[in-house]
């Protein structure tokens, strides 16, 4: 598998069909529900612009994007995931100051973003959103972002309790803060297609990688 | 007894209008509501709420790095579970959350089935019984709709350590016979008046008894079931669990409930499982 990445996106789509027949046919009919203004990635939307405004009406029925909840991004502006509509996504939480698990889950991620075709890595977005609502401000996350050297492509994401959980419950992570501040989580990356929808998700700390890759450039083929 | 309670009352008396329950007297349908006669409870502004005092919770099961005791600070808890009448009140102006409308994201597909329609509770479900077949999303939708919020795991389990006479229940054996009895019933095809059921210490009625409640933060519990679980992918799959011992295993209700809320999916709905609301105590 790891040799999509050197494939055209034809070829890599015609791999992805004939590896995943099943997926597929669940992903073209939803390909074929999406509103066609979906397609357009939107990544170069005006940074400075607050929450542009969404149609949550044209959500599909399974996409997470339905949800209300309001993050805030490194730079303190105002994000509803819904705003991600378009791009194929890989999907994570964490907290800034995590020793074990969340390094590798970035790192994770990281491999994930190799192992793709170029042309479906320019149009992926890599989110990550903290349980950490107290500690891992915008401020927290910016410096986090420089420490990682995570470019532009990644989305660092703040939310009050009441979003995080909600998401958290949307995806299937379970959390708990312990008495030293650190947090118990599953370990789950998540790929959404264009809609919103979880297509794949990866659990765990091992392997898997190839499968998250595959999973996400089928999501974006099926556009 | 009466100052001690008084004063772990604190802030919480400045509620209180006159002649309320604290003097042992029996008031029938009082309004605003009192707790039992000679509970610690207060009267409160919010209609049906009822205050429960400061306490401390001791999680039934624990990671090494999880505090034995967790102090919770006064709240208001719903004084029965919300009910089909209340349920329907909300959905009637929230369409989006009527049994045909709802999102297979935030409610199963059993959502609201002991239902005969979108805004018609029926006869399976009276309007005075608690309601179920709600998912926690539309758990919490009720509650912000009404400006309430989900009690969380702490929250809930410390009041429902009272029992019907004392406010710490764990020996208290009418309840115990009550709630293992309720345990060993079958979930009846339609549930009891919710307000019917016997109040406790604090004036709350159905904590125990009635059906299981969903709490704010039910995707906490981390129990991956045996132990042979936590080992190898199980161990991976979250980072810094491993519950050790617990800490009444006797407390066989108490693992029940822990097991249902780590096997639940916030989009999960069952023929037992209700909720009811909570707030923050009003401080002065």
């Amino acid at each position: 598998m790891n040799a999509i990445a050197s494939m055209s996106r034809p070829e890599i789509c015609n791999t992805i069909r004939y590896t995943f027949p099943v997926r597929l046919g669940a992903l073209i009919l939803s390909g074929l529900l999406a509103v066609p203004g979906a397609l357009a990635a939107e990544p170069a939307a005006n940074p400075d612009a607050c929450c542009p405004a969404i149609d949550a009406a044209a959500f599909t029925k399974n996409s997470l994007y339905q949800a209300d909840a309001t993050f805030t991004d490194d730079t303190g502006r105002a994000v509803k995931l819904g705003e991600l509509r378009g791009r194929p996504v890989v999907l994570a939480m964490f907290f800034a100051s995590c020793g074990y698990a969340c390094p590798l889950i970035v790192s994770d991620m990281q491999t994930i973003r190799e192992k793709l075709p170029a042309e479906i890595r320019e149009r992926a977005a890599f989110v990550l959103v903290s349980f950490d609502v107290a500690r891992d401000t915008p401020a927290a996350l910016a410096t986090y972002r420089a420490q990682r050297s995570l470019d532009g492509q990644w989305v660092l994401l703040h939310g009050a309790d009441d979003s995080v959980r909600e998401l958290a419950a949307l995806l299937g992570v379970k959390y708990k803060q312990e008495t030293d501040g650190a947090f118990s989580h599953s370990n789950l990356i998540t790929i959404l297609n264009p809609q919103g929808e979880i297509t794949h998700q990866r659990t765990g700390l091992k392997g898997g990688l190839d499968e998250a890759a595959a999973a996400l450039a089928a999501a974006a083929c099926a556009n | 007894m009466k100052a001690a309670s008084l004063r772990r009352l604190g802030i919480l008396t400045l509620g209180l209008s006159a002649g309320m329950g604290l003097g042992g007297a029996e008031i029938q349908n009082p309004k605003p509501k009192t707790g039992n006669p000679g509970s610690p409870s207060v009267v409160l502004a919010q209609e049906g709420m009822i205050a429960i005092p400061a306490g401390v919770y001791v999680p039934l099961q624990r990671t090494t790095k999880e505090a034995a005791q967790v102090a919770v600070a006064s709240f208001l808890l719903d004084e029965h579970p919300v009910t089909n009448a209340e349920f329907l009140a909300f959905v009637t102006v929230q369409p989006k959350w009527r049994r045909s409308q709802v999102s297979g994201l935030f409610a199963d597909s059993s959502y609201l089935e002991n239902w005969a329609g979108d805004l018609e509770p029926g006869p399976s479900a009276p309007p005075g019984a608690p309601v179920v077949r709600v998912s926690w999303f539309a758990a919490r939708a009720y509650a912000r709709w009404a400006g309430k919020r989900l009690p969380t795991t702490a929250e809930w389990e410390l009041a429902a350590a009272a029992g019907y006479a004392r406010p710490d229940g764990r020996n208290d054996a009418e309840l115990k016979r009550d709630l293992y009895a309720w345990l060993a019933r079958p979930v009846p095809a339609v549930q009891a008046e919710a307000a019917a059921a016997r109040p406790d210490f604090h004036g709350v009625r159905g904590l125990h008894g009635l059906v299981w409640e969903w709490v704010d933060d039910f995707n906490t519990a981390m129990v991956t079931g045996e132990s042979r679980g936590d080992s190898g992918l199980e161990r991976d799959l979250f980072c810094g669990a491993g519950s050790v011992g617990a800490k009444d295993p006797g407390d066989y209700a108490a693992f029940m409930r822990t097991a249902l809320r780590s096997s639940l999916k916030a989009n999960n709905t069952t023929s037992a499982l209700g909720f009811r609301c909570a707030q923050d105590a009003p401080h002065p």
